[in-house]
């Protein structure tokens, strides 16, 4: 288990994480099937890492600084579009590590959490601006959702064993 | 916990399978169906256009005189020229089928695309 302290070094580093992602993409072209408002979410990266490393409570309240970084970087509508995104995005994950514990893989959490981090957000731009289909957008989502994942999971899997070395990432 | 599993491929095939039928079934049902485009400012409904006339034409809204939309004869419709900084608007390109949207977040402009006739799709359905 891990301290307290410790609990709040890593969440601190995992935010930093999160904005330095969100900045990268930014700075990136935008998706081919441009959906208003909404972007690829690498910086939900850190989030899901916090998920699975610390804990439910230090993830919501990345995802909830992030959207409050975002809104002072960008404006209200983008701190509300990343708020949506990440909020729905932990909610779906923790439902699956729920119901299905250790049968659900990291992969299959990434994806998810990806896929849902847009759902999130189109829903938001649909509330904030004027109704948008969701059944144009829903196979646009699923394919950036399954790419998002697998490049989140590849990721994890790269950086899991420096964690394990450093004495986190199983059992927390 | 492990990163991967077998069955995993399994669930990333049923999620394609569901993209593809969803994008099948979709364009299938509103490919020929007459269209009209709305233009939004700030959740407002500022101007219609009818997509079904064979007119070339540019024009912008009397709010947003620095956007300028393009309408095509074979009825699309596409952000033409904006000053925002993205340009996320002008790269979306050219929309027809309905559903389809483009936004310009920074001037505040929807572009979307809906049915001829107002209320042809069922609300609970179709669209969040």
């Amino acid at each position: 288990m891990m301290g307290r302290t410790q609990k709040l070094v890593l969440t601190s580093l995992f935010f930093a994480m999160a904005i330095i992602l969100s900045v990268i993409e930014n700075s990136m072209p935008p998706l081919p099937v441009s959906i208003p408002g909404v972007k690829f979410g690498f910086s939900n990266i850190a989030v899901m890492y916090v998920l699975f490393f610390i804990g439910k409570r230090p993830a919501y309240a990345v995802a909830i600084l992030k959207a409050v970084f975002v809104f002072s970087i960008r404006g209200w509508i983008a701190g509300v579009l990343s708020l949506a995104g990440g909020i729905l995005s932990i909610t779906v994950m923790i439902l699956l590590i729920y119901l299905f514990r250790d049968k659900v893989s990291y992969l299959i959490l990434s994806i998810f959490g990806a896929i849902f981090h847009n759902i999130g957000q189109l829903v938001a731009v649909s509330i904030i601006y004027t109704n948008l289909y969701l059944m144009y957008y829903l196979p646009v989502l699923l394919v950036t959702g399954i790419i998002a994942g697998l490049i989140t999971s590849v990721l994890l899997n790269v950086i899991m064993p420096a964690f394990q070395r450093v004495g986190f990432g199983n059992g927390n | 916990m492990k990163f991967f599993k077998k069955t995993d491929l399994l669930i990333i095939g049923i999620l394609l399978l569901l993209a593809g039928g969803v994008y099948a079934t979709y364009y299938a049902s509103q490919q020929d169906k007459p269209a009209k485009a709305e233009i939004y400012l700030e959740s407002e409904l500022i101007q219609t256009v009818s997509l079904s006339e064979g007119v070339d034409k540019m024009f912008s809204v009397d709010e947003k005189p620095e956007v300028v939309f393009h309408l095509y004869p074979d009825g699309s419709i596409a952000f033409e020229h904006s000053d925002c900084p993205d340009q996320i608007c002008v790269e979306s390109g050219r929309l027809h089928i309905i559903g389809q949207s483009a936004a310009c977040l920074p001037n505040g402009l929807i572009l979307k695309i809906v049915p001829e006739n107002g209320d042809a799709y069922d609300e609970n359905d179709m669209v969040i």
